[in-house]
């Protein structure tokens, strides 16, 4: 009994310990956003201060603000969020969208057994490895610095791993239920869309909420596809820091809690269908 | 309207035959019965004849048109799927309206046949339900409505039976039955469930490995079944087979030492003409091999040994094993009073008119008694 007690002791102190370790950064980051400048700089000292000793915004606002004397930044937050927003919802819905169809078909229609893994591996390697030949071809195409050329990037690297989730769904979806319904009069498409979407809802949007995240913190696409109007979150975050102050740690790490807040509620605004996406490949009927 | 012509079917999937040279001609209300083992190609043939799959060669025709090329929808069939396919997600007023809606019937004229529909199923008090929620029974039904509403001419049921529980299903049965003939469509009925065939149907279509074995009444397929497959197929218990060789006018039963069966001399005719070799199969349903007890009982000298027993309330089914041979097991069914105990000898008996002998390497049927035979309609 005592042993059985020592074990449990142990087990929740480790559970504990790990948390702690995951939780670090977060709390460290949220901490940050509201400590003023000497908090979070070095400048005076290094002393470490656990908690915000003088709370308040400067960091938050420091974004905002254009050209103060506080302020050296050529351009404000507010760009950047509106261009990641743009990009990173345009390309999700274009990797959702093609990618739905896509694995309609895969599942549904004589293709080769291998095809899904085929698929896979074309995200087998990193976006970098592509990045230069991207750049001049986007740059002929007059892409570059552009919210569609940004889309159709996210689109396409994001669109494997978009067929390659619906196809896992689709499959648990039973053939019959889409030849009931052309039996009873559907044509492929009504069937498709009357029976096998509001049936894959869940799927969908588990495969948006991956897509989004994927596209909303891609840096290395952004950073060489962008010069100056579509910067988005990721890139213009590495730029916050300037010759005379260093690294701004305080807005960074305000930007960074901004930066989570967006997929965050994407997620509870889809969480209704999330959960029984996430959960639906593990129920055998 | 509608009776169903099938002419020269074949069906491919890849190297696999799933129906070869099917010919099959079901009349107008008839309810036929296609039955076979897992995998012989019986929801191939409901599938090509509802139009999801098109057959490699053939035609299919409906009253005499070839359907071939017309799309599922446009055919006039109900299909019950195994699974019964119902939508979910949907309530089961959208699910027995699914079919008006998308044929775009006006709403007061989807409400008034839903609720008929529903009515006769007895279901019209589940109606606001969600379907995903059903219990399988009800499931069962609405799938059974669903299909109905549109007023096929010929409904498609792919053992549409086979998920519910044994009670569940012979009370099924019999509604299945009742609705058929108030509604009078031409009925195919898929299943591998010899009962639901035999107690259902017109007609029973036995398949095996793709090929049409035997289409007849229930009456002829038990009686008079074509070769060995079908007469093992139907039947329970299975029927016995007992290998022996046939020899001036006498049946040598192998597998009892060489017993002597005497035939008579217009069966032993009948059985020269038609036998190639002088090798056959007999077979006995257990329903005709009677059993005396005791080494010495009964005034037959095939003997056997009781290896196991079978108490089912009715009857008693008796599992044997000719003496000195334990390969082949020999049952019959004896009324529940008789006294079985493993390990006792038992002497049998059967008649020449109960037989049904095989040619052994065809294994097609030579001879049967014709008092049998029903002529059918």
């Amino acid at each position: 009994m005592q042993q059985e007690l020592y074990i449990r002791i142990l087990k929740y102190c480790l559970i504990l310990l790990i948390t702690a370790i995951f939780f670090f950064p977060l709390y460290w980051t949220l901490t940050m956003v509201f400590k003023s400048y000497h908090e979070w700089s070095t400048a005076h000292g290094a002393a470490i201060h656990w908690w915000p000793t003088h709370f308040n915004f400067d960091n938050i606002t420091y974004l905002f603000q254009r050209q103060t004397q506080h302020s050296p930044l050529a351009a404000t937050a507010t760009r950047p969020l509106i261009n990641s927003i743009i990009v990173s919802f345009t390309g999700t819905a274009l990797a959702v969208v093609l990618g739905v169809l896509a694995a309609y078909g895969v599942s549904r229609y004589k293709v080769k057994k291998e095809f899904p893994i085929m698929l896979l591996t074309l995200r087998m390697f990193p976006p970098v490895a592509v990045l230069i030949p991207l750049m001049i071809m986007w740059a002929f195409l007059r892409f570059t610095d552009t919210w569609y050329g940004l889309t159709l990037v996210y689109g396409l690297v994001t669109l494997p791993f978009a067929v390659w989730l619906m196809l896992t769904f689709f499959d648990e979806i039973p053939n019959e239920l889409t030849e009931a319904a052309i039996v009873d009069g559907c044509t492929n498409w009504q069937a498709f869309q009357k029976v096998i979407l509001p049936l894959a809802k869940g799927g969908i949007a588990s495969t948006a909420l991956f897509c989004f995240i994927l596209n909303w913190s891609d840096f290395a696409v952004a950073l060489s596809l962008t010069t100056r109007n579509m910067k988005t979150v990721p890139v213009y975050l590495n730029m916050l820091q300037t010759a005379f102050e260093g690294e701004q740690y305080g807005p960074k790490a305000a930007l960074g809690i901004i930066a989570v807040i967006v997929p965050v509620v994407f997620g509870i605004a889809i969480q209704k269908y999330l959960v029984r996406g996430l959960t639906f490949g593990a129920i055998k009927k | 309207m509608a009776d169903i012509t099938l002419d020269n079917l074949v069906k491919k999937f890849g190297r696999q035959t799933a129906v070869d040279h099917l010919n099959l001609s079901i009349k107008d209300k008839e309810f036929v019965a296609i039955l076979g083992p897992s995998g012989c190609g019986k929801t191939t043939i409901m599938n090509m004849i509802s139009g999801l799959l098109n057959p490699d060669s053939g035609q299919v025709r409906f009253d005499g048109k070839v359907m071939n090329k017309v799309p599922p929808g446009k055919r006039g069939v109900g299909f019950v799927f195994q699974n019964y396919a119902i939508f979910t997600y949907m309530s089961v007023y959208d699910n027995i309206a699914f079919g008006l809606k998308v044929n775009k019937i006006p709403p007061s004229t989807i409400d008034k046949e839903v609720k008929a529909v529903a009515e006769l199923l007895q279901v019209d008090h589940l109606l606001e339900m969600n379907a995903g929620k059903l219990s399988v029974n009800d499931m069962q039904k609405v799938a059974l409505g669903r299909s109905m509403v549109t007023k096929p001419q010929i409904f498609l049921l792919d053992e549409p039976l086979s998920n519910l529980d044994a009670a569940l299903r012979s009370k099924m049965r019999a509604e299945l039955k009742k609705i058929q003939q108030e509604l009078g469509q031409t009925t195919i009925y898929v299943t591998h469930d010899q009962v639901e065939a035999m107690s259902l149907s017109g007609k029973i279509a036995v398949m095996n490995f793709a090929v049409l074995q035997q289409y007849d009444t229930p009456h002829n397929i038990y009686n008079h079944p074509v070769n060995m497959f079908v007469a093992n197929f139907i039947g329970s218990p299975t029927i016995n087979f007992v290998e022996a060789t046939f020899q001036s006018g006498e049946l040598i039963l192998d597998d009892f030492q060489g017993f002597h069966f005497p035939l008579s001399s217009a069966t032993a005719n009948q059985i020269q003409t038609k036998l190639k070799s002088d090798k056959v199969v007999i077979g006995i349903r257990p329903e005709h091999v009677k059993v005396t007890n005791g080494k010495n009982g009964g005034n037959s000298d095939i003997k056997a040994e009781i290896v196991n027993y079978e108490l089912l309330g009715a009857r008693t089914v008796l599992y044997m094993h000719p003496s000195m041979n334990t390969e082949n097991i020999i049952k019959s069914t004896m009324p529940s009073d008789f006294k079985a105990k493993n390990g006792n000898f038992a002497s049998l008996t059967f008649e020449e008119q109960h037989l049904y002998v095989f040619d052994k390497e065809s294994t097609e049927l030579v001879w049967r008694t014709e008092a049998t035979w029903h002529q059918s309609a």
